[in-house]
């Protein structure tokens, strides 16, 4: 184990190296693999922030990737705004959205604020569906997207999975994940010691919402149609959930061996969707009976193996 | 004004007798929400569960939908009974994240199970009560099936009230729900009273499944549909209060037709959930919370 811990970083850097180079020595398809990878680990790392670290359980994550999806569809059809420039603005709009809702959101705890999000979610996906503007249920085709390459939306997407995990390690090393902690270990404590909890899961909420948006927006380069149904779906929280109790809720690793574990189940069950659901949410409920802090959290609790660790030492 | 109120007259009865149907829909969530303390997420797959139920058993026996309660309501029972005794009472404890997160996982196994052997086709247990309308004063005519929808809603709250009040069952259920460990120390079994909670619960899910496929068709994926809705019932109607539960579908139902009626039929559900935001952020306890 001690060899594990003093080799991680070579570990950590071989593995960039290996998916910096992919397209240039592997195939298409294990290049798609660790495309769909990338973006399920920055996304599910985004819901592990709130629901692992700031211990808000959202459940509308997917209000944030439609509308991702839809400001670069919209900027980028019908204002031909540059496809990189579209995407900034759909995690602006996400921000702009998470700050809107956060008045009445923030007022709601535990169960209710997860039913509160999805309720939020859903509404979207109601006016979505009705407005005409976007061609109500029909969808929208985002042609500007037939531009890039396959390989320029891969680089991108695996530059987002990597700065997804670092950007939550250093949000956990920083006064704000100091701060986070000391909310999740005992929350009135930490607020008579001057911890602004609100203030501390607004910002999480923010970063998460921003994020969400942008990496939504590569994502549907990568789909070229949205819809509605799809895009407001409560599928994609049903994922990003799975992901993170697999792999360890409240874990940087979590997500990343949750994503993994996800991206290969799917691929592996991807002619029969339907069973491909049933089996995941199986594992998912196996996994919280049997070892309720995920495979990196148990792994973690046995052995007190990190990767990445966020204490300070 | 005049003419205005007696358009609305249509929307409002429909609203009401609409909303009964969503009371019977959330009493089984509000039941587990203030009972075992737990939300349960597949509440809405359990309704859509037995609308599929009763489906599979009028392919044997082609009877009124009506009379395979008989058979839906002690299989729901069941179900509901071993869903908790086997599965939600293991996770119950301090956090709220685990108990959630099997009932999620139990709502995606169900819908794709039921996808799995229903197909995703549109399905319904429509009779010729479906399609029925009876005039009231000469002016309005309401469909009998919101009618048979609110009288079965009234029957079942009255029957839990009657139950909860006097059987000991019943009473030991509440004194679970009040003071857990006070229970324990009086020699009730919690994790039992739990199960014979969502036992009941689920029967009532059962009522309601059977009303909504008679009411409307329905899908493996409508699940979630009936959450929100039973969810915004307990949230309008408040924690704990069957009655509140009721009124609550009311509101629900009242404030879903008028959307409709005023803004389309598209924004039917639209407007269910803006009441139910607006309730969630102003007075998040309920309208009709006890104490």
């Amino acid at each position: 184990m001690e060899l594990l811990q003093s080799h991680r970083f070579i570990g950590i850097t071989l593995m960039i190296l290996a998916f910096i180079t992919l397209p240039y020595w592997a195939s298409r398809y294990w290049v798609l693999v660790v495309l769909l990878f990338s973006l399920n680990l920055a996304l599910s790392q985004m819901w592990n922030l709130l629901a692992g670290y700031s211990g808000l359980i959202s459940l509308g994550q997917q209000a944030f990737i439609g509308l991702g999806g839809y400001a670069l569809a919209v900027f980028s059809i019908y204002y031909g705004f540059p496809i990189w420039l579209s995407i900034l603005i759909g995690g602006t709009v996400s921000v702009l959205f998470a700050l809107l809702i956060s008045a009445p959101i923030f007022r709601m705890r535990g169960v209710y604020f997860a039913i509160g999000t999805w309720t939020v979610a859903e509404t979207l996906r109601i006016l979505f569906s009705n407005w005409e503007y976007v061609g109500y249920g029909m969808g929208l085709f985002i042609k500007p997207a037939y531009k890039l390459t396959f390989n320029t939306i891969y680089f991108t997407a695996l530059g987002i999975g990597v700065a997804s995990v670092v950007l939550v390690y250093l949000i956990l090393r920083s006064k704000l994940g100091l701060g986070l902690m000391a909310i999740r270990d005992e929350e009135t404590a930490s607020e008579t010691l001057g911890v602004d909890i609100f203030r501390c899961k607004l910002t999480c909420f923010l970063i998460s919402a921003g994020v969400t948006g942008v990496v939504s927006g590569v994502l549907y380069l990568h789909t070229i149609f949205i819809q509605p149904y799809s895009a407001f779906g409560i599928d994609w929280t049903i994922r990003l959930v799975f992901i993170t109790i697999i792999g360890g809720i409240g874990t940087i690793e979590g997500p990343i061996i949750g994503s993994f574990v996800y991206v290969f189940l799917h691929q592996w069950l991807s002619d029969y969707p339907s069973v491909s659901l049933l089996i995941l949410g199986g594992i998912a409920i196996a996994v919280i009976l049997a070892a309720p802090r995920g495979i990196m959290g148990t792994i973690q609790d046995r052995l007190g193996f990190e990767i990445l660790s966020p204490r300070r030492k | 004004m005049l003419s205005i109120l007696s358009d609305l007259k249509g929307p409002i009865m429909n609203g009401l007798l609409l909303g009964g149907l969503y009371g019977i829909i959330g009493i089984g969530m509000s039941m587990i929400f203030g009972i075992v303390r737990l939300v349960n997420l597949a509440h809405g797959d359990f309704v859509i569960l037995a609308s599929y139920l009763s489906f599979v058993t009028i392919s044997f026996f082609p009877v009124n939908p009506l009379l395979t309660l008989i058979i839906i309501i002690p299989v729901m029972f069941l179900w509901g009974y071993i869903v908790q005794y086997y599965l939600l009472n293991r996770v119950l404890g301090k956090t709220i994240e685990p108990p959630l997160l099997v009932a999620f996982g139990l709502s995606i196994i169900l819908q794709n199970l039921l996808l799995l052997i229903f197909t995703p086709d549109a399905r319904a247990l429509f009779t010729s009560i479906s399609v029925t309308t009876i005039p009231v004063g000469g002016f309005l005519n309401i469909p009998l099936i919101y009618l048979v929808d609110f009288i079965a809603s009234i029957i079942t709250i009255f029957l839990l009230h009657r139950f909860f009040n006097k059987t000991y069952m019943g009473k030991a259920i509440r004194a679970a729900s009040d003071d857990e460990g006070a229970a324990q120390l009086m020699g009730i079994n919690t994790k039992t009273i739990y199960a014979w909670a969502m036992a009941i619960a689920a029967g009532t899910a059962g009522i309601a499944g059977v009303l909504v496929g008679m009411t409307f068709t329905f899908y493996p994926h409508t699940g979630p549909e009936y959450l929100i809705i039973a969810f915004g019932v307990v949230i309008v109607g408040g924690l704990g209060s069957l009655l509140g539960t009721f009124l609550g579908g009311l509101i629900l139902g009242l404030a879903q037709i008028l959307g409709a009626h005023f803004l389309g039929p598209g924004f039917q559900l639209l407007s269910g959930y803006l009441i139910l935001l607006i309730v969630l952020t102003f007075k998040p306890t309920g309208l009709f919370a006890k104490g």
